[in-house]
């Protein structure tokens, strides 16, 4: 499935909902799309290892040359750190948001000059972590850093898993909301929403 | 709308709401009934020396000072009375009803005064008790927003991971490391997700006196 995320080119911000079997299947589906733009895109991953998914990935035919990650999980998941996993930095819990905060701000600052997009994968796994208005306040601080640094990002979350006061924030935040399974097929891309 | 206000339809879309009178309302209206009051002491009884049926007409003055300003009122009864006295002494009618009239008016207006401000104490009660659970029933819609964002949809997100790491496991070649390390995560999820429900479960106990100990002991377990 392609996904038109036209917008992405202007340095624009999105939050991207999907259903949660879906979830992973549109993450492959968005960095085709962004990997075949020219972006680098930096995935913050706290509901699959890092690992799995760069299998996955490579599996899928992505220039993985393109695609670095900021793992939250797999750390905090198995106590050790798999090898031969250099283009990925490793967070201790995904409930460390000073650690998190301080390895995207590095990441963005290595790819300065360069077409750079953060996916954030998912809003709905770190809401196991930390309680929704930590999550409020750490996602206006990342859209707020990638406006700085003239950066692209999109924040995924499974659609019917924010409850509405967290969702019009999250909204506000971004500069639009695409419901992945609104649109099907890229030129069915549906913009739900827009915020500031 | 205030309790106790009267609502006036006129036209289409003309609804006009009257309520009680404000501070500065009532203080005008007590001053215009303290003149008449004043007037009648003085032309009815100072000059047309009839000391009955005119003094009816103070009881509306001291009802209202007694309803608006409580037991203030009685300072109002008191110049009353002074003023009744004054006149009696100077027409020269000072009896024992003169005596009981004065009594009436200090009485009347303490009982309303007594009545006025229990009734204004347990309408304040009333608002108090109604914000206290308003905010409680917040409190728990609050609660409940937060396990289902934190416990209910996080779970199905699980289910649709394990249901993924199933189908990963029925393919040909299952790559076991994958499944170990997607296994880790969901149990580190769970792990997560139960101690969330024991967090939010201590927090709701120790908001609510009125859950047993029993139960309290429960849902922290």
């Amino acid at each position: 499935m392609s996904i038109d995320l036209a917008g992405i080119g202007q340095n624009r911000l999105f939050l991207v909902l999907s259903s949660a079997e879906r979830l992973k299947q549109n993450n492959i589906s968005i960095i085709r799309s962004l990997t075949g733009q020219g972006h680098r895109v930096v995935v913050i991953t706290s509901n699959h290892p890092s690992a799995v998914l760069k299998k996955l990935y490579a599996a899928e035919g992505i220039e993985m040359g393109r695609v670095s990650f900021i793992d939250t999980i797999t750390k905090y998941a198995m106590g050790r750190v798999p090898e031969g996993q250099e283009d990925c930095r490793y967070i201790s819990s995904p409930s460390n948001l000073t650690d998190l905060g301080i390895a995207i701000t590095e990441v963005l600052n290595t790819l300065s000059g360069e077409k750079a997009c953060l996916l954030f994968d998912s809003i709905s796994t770190l809401l196991i972590y930390i309680p929704s208005t930590n999550i409020s306040k750490f996602i206006h601080f990342i859209t707020s850093k990638l406006r700085l640094v003239d950066a692209s990002g999109i924040f995924l979350a499974v659609e019917k898993g924010l409850d509405p006061l967290l969702l019009t924030q999250l909204t506000t935040y971004v500069d639009g909301t695409i419901d992945m399974d609104m649109s099907p097929r890229a030129e069915d891309a549906k913009e739900v929403g827009s915020g500031a | 709308m205030n309790p106790g206000s009267l609502e006036r339809e006129g036209g289409s879309g003309d609804r006009r709401t009257i309520g009680p009178p404000g501070p500065a309302q009532q203080i005008w209206i007590l001053v215009l009934l303290g003149a008449i009051c004043i007037g009648l002491e003085i032309g009815v009884h100072l000059f047309l020396r009839t000391a009955i049926g005119y003094t009816h007409i103070f009881y509306v003055l001291l009802v209202l000072a007694a309803i608006w300003y409580y037991q203030k009122a009685l300072i109002v009864a008191a110049a009353l009375v002074a003023a009744t006295f004054l006149t009696s002494i100077i027409v020269g009618d000072f009896s024992w009803a003169t005596l009981l009239r004065a009594a009436m008016f200090l009485v009347v207006t303490w009982i309303v005064a007594r009545i006025s401000e229990e009734r204004d104490r347990a309408k304040e009660e009333i608002i108090l008790q109604k914000k206290a659970i308003e905010e409680k029933h917040s409190a728990l819609v609050g609660y409940l927003a937060e396990v289902a964002l934190r416990m209910k949809n996080p779970v199905n997100l699980m289910r649709d991971n394990m249901a993924a790491i199933r189908l990963q496991l029925e393919s040909e070649k299952p790559d076991l490391e994958a499944v170990k390390m997607e296994l880790s995560v969901q149990i580190t999820h769970a792990d997560q997700i139960i101690a969330n429900f024991r967090e939010l479960n201590q927090a709701i106990v120790e908001e609510r006196d009125e859950i047993p100990l029993a139960y309290r002991d429960f849902l922290t377990r």
